[in-house]
């Protein structure tokens, strides 16, 4: 992948996931009706504090992709944020874009790998 | 709700491109000039402070300003009239401040700088949105 196309994957998930965080903070209720029912009875908490959370945990990836500073673990948490969201919704015609957004945060947290940890995996 | 997340979504590239010009100047590297070959002339001209602020740390504020103003709005933080005229009179500013930067790299630095000019072009869509489509909220 050429260092551009990595900016430009970045930069567009970074405003997706702030954008969706802040909708999120609009109206929590709403976005509450993609949970399933068995997911909202894991829930220790309510289900608009767990959307709460999870709309600042949207907008902490998003700004993390946005500056550049630890995209690929901004990358990685957002990859199991959204395995979550893809497990606890199920795939329906909203959401089976999140699989794109997937392969997205996947690309991001690879292309970002630090060295150290490239090194690692490569022993 | 679209003129809103058109404004956001300008803010947060104008977000990423000074973090990134900011990011390159504190460790004394050359950015990358996409267009041209003279980005640096401009970036380090007398011209790249206002008063005692780099240019790019305050255009990282005036986005950062614009950016959260619209994340007020659409939440809809009060008082919502406040916020709508901050971010029109901001956006202004900053178009009139962009005409005249871009002035200086056509007729006095005499080079062209492709973020500048992006920034440039970012501000003034931005203006043009809401131009367009009046209230904000």
């Amino acid at each position: 992948m050429t260092k551009s196309s990595y900016h430009i994957v970045r930069v567009g998930l970074a405003i997706t996931f702030i954008w969706i965080g802040i909708l999120i903070l609009k109206n929590p209720e709403a976005w509450g009706g993609y949970v399933r029912p068995w997911a909202v009875n894991l829930l220790p908490i309510s289900i608009a504090q767990a959307l709460l959370s999870t709309a600042i945990l949207d907008i902490i990836i998003g700004v993390l992709f946005l500056i550049d500073w630890l995209p690929w673990l901004a990358g990685l948490v957002a990859s199991l944020h959204l395995i979550i969201v893809l497990a606890v919704s199920g795939i329906t015609d909203i959401t089976v874009r999140d699989i794109g957004l997937l392969a997205a945060t996947l690309v991001v947290t690879i292309e970002s790998l630090p060295i150290y940890i490239k090194s690692f995996f490569k022993k | 709700m679209t003129s809103q997340a058109l404004i956001f979504t300008l803010s947060a590239l104008g977000i990423s491109e000074t973090v990134y010009l900011i990011k390159k100047r504190l460790l004394f590297q050359k950015p990358v000039c996409l267009i041209g070959e003279n980005c640096l002339a401009v970036l380090e001209s007398k011209y790249n402070k206002i008063f005692i602020i780099p240019n790019d740390l305050l255009g990282l504020l005036f986005y950062i300003t614009c950016s959260l103003i619209t994340a007020f709005l659409v939440i809809g933080v009060s008082p919502l009239l406040l916020w709508a005229n901050i971010i029109k009179v901001l956006i202004a500013v900053g178009s009139a401040l962009s005409i005249f930067l871009t002035y200086l790299q056509f007729r006095v630095i005499k080079a062209w700088c492709f973020w500048c000019l992006m920034s440039a072009c970012i501000i003034w869509l931005m203006a043009v949105i809401i131009l367009f489509t009046g209230r904000l909220y």
